[in-house]
């Protein structure tokens, strides 16, 4: 984003942004907010859409709003096209933020959102710490690829 | 209750048992937190001398099982004279495959039918809306007009099967097409029995299958709430659901708490109309409620307690004195959280003491879980299993020979007491705000839910908390297999074409005059019982008019709710 060195530096201490969001119809908001909660305390900034959200939508907002990560949660079995839709907005807006994906995803439709381009699945019952881990990850390693297309 | 000098003499011998075990006991409890899963401290021993300190009163508290406070169950009999009905929450993928599955379930020995519908017929979407697209078809049934309703109850008679809808949003709307079609088979609706949700405040801050601003969403209860009590009394048009609001997350407390407190908006309701409350509440009220395993003794006590609490509400609120009104039903519902993807033929115990816990709190349904609930939509073999759980505990156990036979317990009636007062407090609290709709637009009971949620999940994070198989007892579960229900593939093109050809057969004209009719009504406000929606829904629904177009004309004039941030 940036080639001011200076700001690079100082880009570890920036809190990871995430961005949290219900794609579809469904309305079991329990698990993301749990999440939402879990990553605040663990010192992220979260935003979360609130619920029916269409996946056009969220790419939208995520792009304003600048973020490191998008998290949609979806336990209504219908995470195939949702998910899709939404790597397929990304695309269109050319903005390459990872996505993961939380809630109730049954294991032999893991590999094919892998394969759409998600970056990482969280099943209920994983610890806050866990996931707070894998997304710092994921965002130092999105930001190292940021500097490095911008460089 | 309890004689004075014998108290005196309890409570002497108690603090001598205390002195001699005290060290004893210090020791072993080093570092445990003993309390109900709501957070209320627990002692190692309850006597009568909590009850006295709570004024216990036997004939005031508990009385007798079907009159007030009903504490002991809504019934005299109980299950002497038969055992609480045995349902299950399913819909599959199509109105056909439907009804040969609530026949093979009635076969079986399910003695209730519960509908579960797929997403875009919760919120008001015909399947070839865009929003609906990805939807159709997964987790129950699509409805798309009257016409699906009757092909779900070929051969199914409605006065005799006790039907229960999980509606909200829509209610109205299904409502309508119950009572014609039970009309039609030949029904006296003034005796149909059958019930559904219609409590739509918790869908804002719990399930989220809400459509419309919560102000028209309360009067569209309202307006069916009134039109039952004329034309269909007997049926449950409305229940209090306190199940969503325990499922996403809250505590025992907050979910008995937000569940009477919305019922209370609806019946504020009908009074800002200048009608009597009587006229809605005359026969009592069905409660669905979370029943889960996870605190056998609070889940108990919240049920008995909340049994009280409806008629406090009543007496203290609107000045109601009517026994049959403070009559408050159960179903009981077992929900997914509690159980786990991990091994999961635990859920089948889990499911066995939820059921069990049902019927030791004296509920008129259970809804076991099946247990592959973590791996999708149920099998058939769990369905059946589940089904056998609830005809085992009823047959095989012997429970159903006598009335509340944990009353009496110390601790379970210091703890009915003490949720009691607990629940009252947090009313209270919303009462203060100005009622259920406004601390909703504030957010407050999302926050706590979700807080409630929160707490819990870092218990079970830290290992407070225990799960059998998620955070202690693991497996090696690589490669466990466990098969589920799969909807047909197409399953949203087929439908989109019944629906091309629905429209293509009926009076469109018709169908543009009944939607009119609403839209005209619904910009009304309704006085007394003049301005009911019902009349034109019933007309549009007879008209074939889809679930999606008719939820599409009330948009139109009272707007989409967007959801708060919490």
């Amino acid at each position: 984003m940036s080639n001011d060195t200076a700001m690079d530096n100082r880009e570890p201490q920036r809190p990871v942004r995430v961005l949290l969001a219900k794609i579809g119809l469904d309305g079991h908001d329990r698990g993301v907010k749990v999440v939402a909660l879990g990553l605040r305390d663990a010192g992220f900034e979260v935003i979360y859409t609130g619920r029916h959200r269409m996946p056009e939508l969220v790419a939208e907002v995520a792009l304003q709003e600048d973020v490191d990560i998008i998290g949609v949660s979806i336990l209504s079995g219908a995470h195939e096209l949702l998910v899709q839709r939404l790597m397929d907005a990304l695309k269109a807006q050319q903005t390459p933020i990872p996505v993961v994906v939380g809630g109730f995803i049954p294991d032999d439709d893991i590999q094919p959102l892998k394969d759409m381009g998600v970056s990482l699945i969280f099943l209920a019952d994983t610890p806050i710490a866990t996931i707070a881990q894998e997304l710092r990850e994921l965002a130092a390693a999105k930001r190292l690829a940021d500097t490095a297309a911008s460089a | 209750m309890f004689d004075p000098g014998n108290l005196k003499k309890i409570e002497a011998e108690l603090a001598a048992w205390d002195a001699r075990h005290r060290d004893l006991r210090t020791e072993q409890e080093q570092g445990k937190r003993y309390e109900t899963e709501s957070g209320i401290p627990v002692k190692p021993l309850y006597t009568p001398v909590d009850l006295a300190g709570q004024q216990f009163d036997y004939l005031r508290d508990l009385g007798f099982p079907g009159e007030a406070p009903y504490t002991r169950g809504p019934f005299p009999n109980m299950y002497r004279e038969k055992p609480w009905r045995f349902t299950q929450y399913s819909g599959r993928s199509t109105a056909e495959e439907t009804n040969e599955l609530y026949h093979e379930q009635l076969a079986a020995g399910l003695t209730s039918i519960e509908v579960a519908f797929d997403l875009p017929t919760q919120l008001g979407y015909d399947p070839d809306h865009p929003m609906a697209a990805a939807e159709v078809g997964k987790v129950g049934v699509p409805v798309k007009s009257l016409k699906d309703w009757e092909i779900m109850f070929r051969g199914i008679d409605l006065d005799k099967v006790y039907v229960f809808s999980v509606s909200n949003a829509q209610a109205s709307v299904i409502l309508s097409m119950h009572l014609i079609l039970a009309e039609r088979q030949g029904a006296n609706l003034q005796r149909l029995l059958g019930g559904m949700h219609n409590d739509i405040l918790k869908e804002y801050m719990a399930r989220g299958n809400f459509i419309f601003p919560p102000e028209p969403s309360v009067r569209l209860v309202g307006d069916t709430m009134l039109y039952c009590s004329e034309h269909a009394p007997r049926y449950d048009a409305r229940l209090m659901c306190s199940i969503h609001i325990g499922e996403a997350g809250a505590n025992r407390i907050h979910e008995a708490a937000f569940a009477l407190s919305n019922s209370i908006a609806y019946l504020d309701e009908i009074q800002r109309r200048g009608l009597p409350v009587l006229d809605v509440v005359k026969n009592g009220l069905l409660c669905t409620t979370y029943c889960n395993h996870t605190d056998f003794f609070e889940e108990i006590a919240k049920i008995r307690a909340m049994r009280r609490l409806w008629g406090r509400v009543l007496r203290e609120r609107y000045g109601i004195h009517d026994q049959g009104a403070h009559q408050l039903r159960f179903n009981g519902s077992q929900t997914g959280s509690p159980l786990t993807k991990q091994q999961p033929l635990n859920n089948v115990v889990r499911t066995a003491i939820s059921t069990l816990i049902g019927a030791l709190a004296g509920v008129q349904s259970v809804d076991p879980r099946t247990f592959d609930e973590g791996w999708g939509i149920a099998s058939r073999e769990a369905e059946i299993l589940s089904l056998r759980t609830n005809q085992i505990v009823a047959y095989e156990t012997r429970i159903t020979n006598t009335v509340d036979p944990l009353a009496g317990s110390y601790f379970v009636e210091w703890l009915t007491h003490e949720i009691e007062e607990r629940v009252w407090g947090e009313m209270e609290r919303i009462d203060k705000m100005g009622g259920m709709v406004r601390a909703i637009e504030l957010g407050y009971p999302q926050r706590v839910i979700a807080q409630d949620a929160y707490e819990r999940h870092k218990g079970q994070d830290s290992g407070e908390i225990v799960r059998v198989g998620v955070n202690r007892f693991r497996e090696d579960e690589t490669g466990r297999k466990v098969r589920t229900y799969k909807a047909k593939a197409e399953v949203a093109k087929h439908h989109i074409e019944e629906l091309q050809q629905l429209r293509r057969d009926r009076d469109n004209s018709a169908v543009s005059r009944a939607l009119d009719d609403i839209k005209r009504v619904a910009s009304l406000p309704p006085v007394g019982r003049e301005n009911n929606l019902m009349p034109p829904i019933m007309q549009a629904v007879r008209s074939l008019a889809t679930v999606g177009e008719i939820c599409s004309a009330l948009r139109e004039v009272w707007g989409e709710y967007e959801e708060v941030s919490f």
